[in-house]
């Protein structure tokens, strides 16, 4: 895989200056970011610094008051660009009245199913079966998506969004609903995604610990970048400040290791 | 076996309105809309009272026209105003109850139409009525399978839908429109007071014994089937308004689905 060479030549994500007011308040004050083709980074930063209204501008659901966003090397946000792209929420909106099964959940997510409805379920995995098996959801296709697990769930999010091939993957919180040991090989699955499809990772999340081990360039930010980097340059005290505040005491691991059952 | 006229227009009615309210009636309830299904319903007693007014002999237009109106008003006040959703349809609810009411008080000799639109009534509903029900399930219902996917990615998550490329303003518009046309049509049959619960329980019920939303969509689609045109058959023999006979139908059929989950959970457990 050629990632090296890919993220020399092009960037998947370019903000110039974007500026953004939510109810009279500045919440981006001139953000400039360029993400690397074939990376995957994270972006983090505390509640209110401004992370969902960027990742919004990133997809298009939020306009910006002035400043430009530029996707894949073609252009802002639109229904061409967004189809080269794959978006995993934090969770879904789903009511459990609602009996979307996950085979079913894929298959409205997949144009080439739109006559899922009249289809026997084994024509269906046919068409699904790379990406499913590349997540793991198998045993899973036949349970109620409003009934999952929050990891079993972002397992069958990703997939989701891997059916359309993207080139560029953006994940918000991750991990917001998985428990603490679910965590590490989420991310282990991610990594395992990006190494093998060669497509940019982007991270929105103010979880630090996984971030440092996973993402090889960190971008913090609290209505501006306020710095960015390598993760072990990103994380040392006086950075975080900036972007934390000043009371902010980071959660990380300063060494690689596995975790055992001393805990953290 | 002779059938009466009036009869067989009620029970085609039924037959056409039954299945399109047990289908749309899976994403109201998915979407938590019934609250909405109602606010349209109440808005059509305004509109019948509007239509007496202006001397038409059927108010089924203004009905229709009306519960359009409220709608696009909820979605209007929804979109330009901090007013939770909840105190948005309340505030049209009872402001369009009151002014039906105050028309119809002022207008003499329609306070006795007043019970056929509030619980039903099947002599009411004519042949004009039983054809608009047919070219609204014909035309809703395609709609509504054509744009499966999109009000299913909708109903999971809109910034969802969005990204994957689904119009999700126009869609929502649009699928508030499909509900109050079906909704102002079917308070022939039903009322305005009852109108939602073809809306609501055939769904509910249906969850109840599917596994999967395909199997929810057609077993709501039957559910609505039966419960709507038993009802209207019911309510003859009866003498009774047959928007009572169809709910009373649909929460019989209900009840019917918990026990029928209860048992397939049992042969589950003993298998």
């Amino acid at each position: 895989m050629d990632i090296a060479f890919r993220s020399q030549k092009s960037a998947a994500v370019e903000v110039q200056d974007l500026h953004v007011r939510l109810g009279g308040n500045p919440v981006l004050r001139g953000v400039n970011l360029r993400i690397e083709a074939g990376r995957m980074v994270a972006l983090i930063g505390p509640n209110g610094s401004g992370k969902t209204t960027l990742l919004r501008c990133l997809l298009g659901l939020q306009k910006p008051d002035s400043g430009s966003v530029r996707l894949l090397q073609e252009g802002p946000p639109g229904p061409g660009i967004l189809k080269r792209m794959g978006y995993v929420p934090q969770r879904l909106q789903l009511d459990p009245s609602f009996m979307l099964t996950v085979r079913e959940f894929l298959a409205i997510r997949r144009p080439l199913t739109a006559s899922w409805f009249w289809r026997p379920s084994r024509q269906i995995d046919a068409l699904l079966h790379e990406a499913v098996g590349e997540m793991d959801v198998t045993r899973l296709l036949d349970r109620p998506v409003a009934g999952l697990s929050g990891g079993q769930l972002q397992r069958v999010l990703i997939c989701s969004s891997l059916l359309n091939e993207p080139e560029l993957l953006l994940l918000d919180e991750p991990t917001a609903g998985v428990d603490t040991p679910g965590e590490a090989d989420f991310y282990e699955l991610i990594a395992e995604v990006h190494r093998r499809r060669g497509l940019t990772v982007v991270l929105v999340s103010h979880d630090l610990s996984m971030v440092y081990r996973h993402a090889s360039r960190v971008y913090a930010l609290n209505g501006v970048i306020c710095c960015e980097g390598a993760p072990e340059e990103v994380m040392n005290a006086e950075s975080l400040r900036q972007a934390y505040g000043i009371h902010f005491t980071p959660y990380q691991h300063q060494h690689p290791h596995s975790h055992g059952s001393h805990g953290h | 076996m002779d059938i009466e006229p009036f009869m067989l227009r009620a029970v085609l009615t039924a037959l056409f309105l039954g299945p399109l309210c047990g289908f749309i009636g899976v994403f109201v309830t998915a979407r938590r809309m019934s609250f909405f299904s109602d606010t349209v319903a109440h808005a059509a007693l305004a509109g019948v009272a509007l239509g007496f007014w202006l001397g038409l002999p059927d108010p089924t237009v203004p009905m229709i026209l009306f519960s359009l109106v409220i709608a696009g008003l909820i979605l209007w006040l929804k979109e330009r105003t901090a007013l939770l959703n909840d105190t948005i349809m309340a505030l049209l609810l009872s402001g369009s109850v009151a002014l039906g009411m105050v028309i119809l008080s002022l207008l003499k000799g329609y306070r006795g139409e007043l019970d056929r639109y509030l619980f039903g009534d099947i002599l009411s509903v004519g042949w004009g009525d039983a054809a608009l029900a047919l070219v609204v399930l014909i035309t809703v219902g395609s709609v509504l399978f054509w744009k499966l996917n999109a009000l299913a990615l909708l109903t999971a998550h809109s910034d969802l839908a969005h990204v994957s490329g689904v119009p999700v303003r126009w869609l929502n518009y649009g699928f508030v429109a499909l509900l109050t046309v079906t909704v102002a049509l079917s308070i022939r049959l039903l009322g305005i007071i009852l109108v939602t619960s073809l809306v609501v329980i055939p769904p509910a019920a249906a969850r109840n014994l599917a596994r999967s939303l395909r199997q929810q969509i057609l077993l709501s689609l039957f559910l609505g089937l039966i419960g709507a045109s038993g009802g209207v058959i019911l309510s003859y023999p009866l003498n009774l308004p047959s928007g009572p006979c169809i709910t009373l139908t649909l929460a019989g059929l209900f009840v019917l689905s918990l026990l029928g989950s209860r048992l397939q959970r049992a042969h589950q457990n003993a298998s």
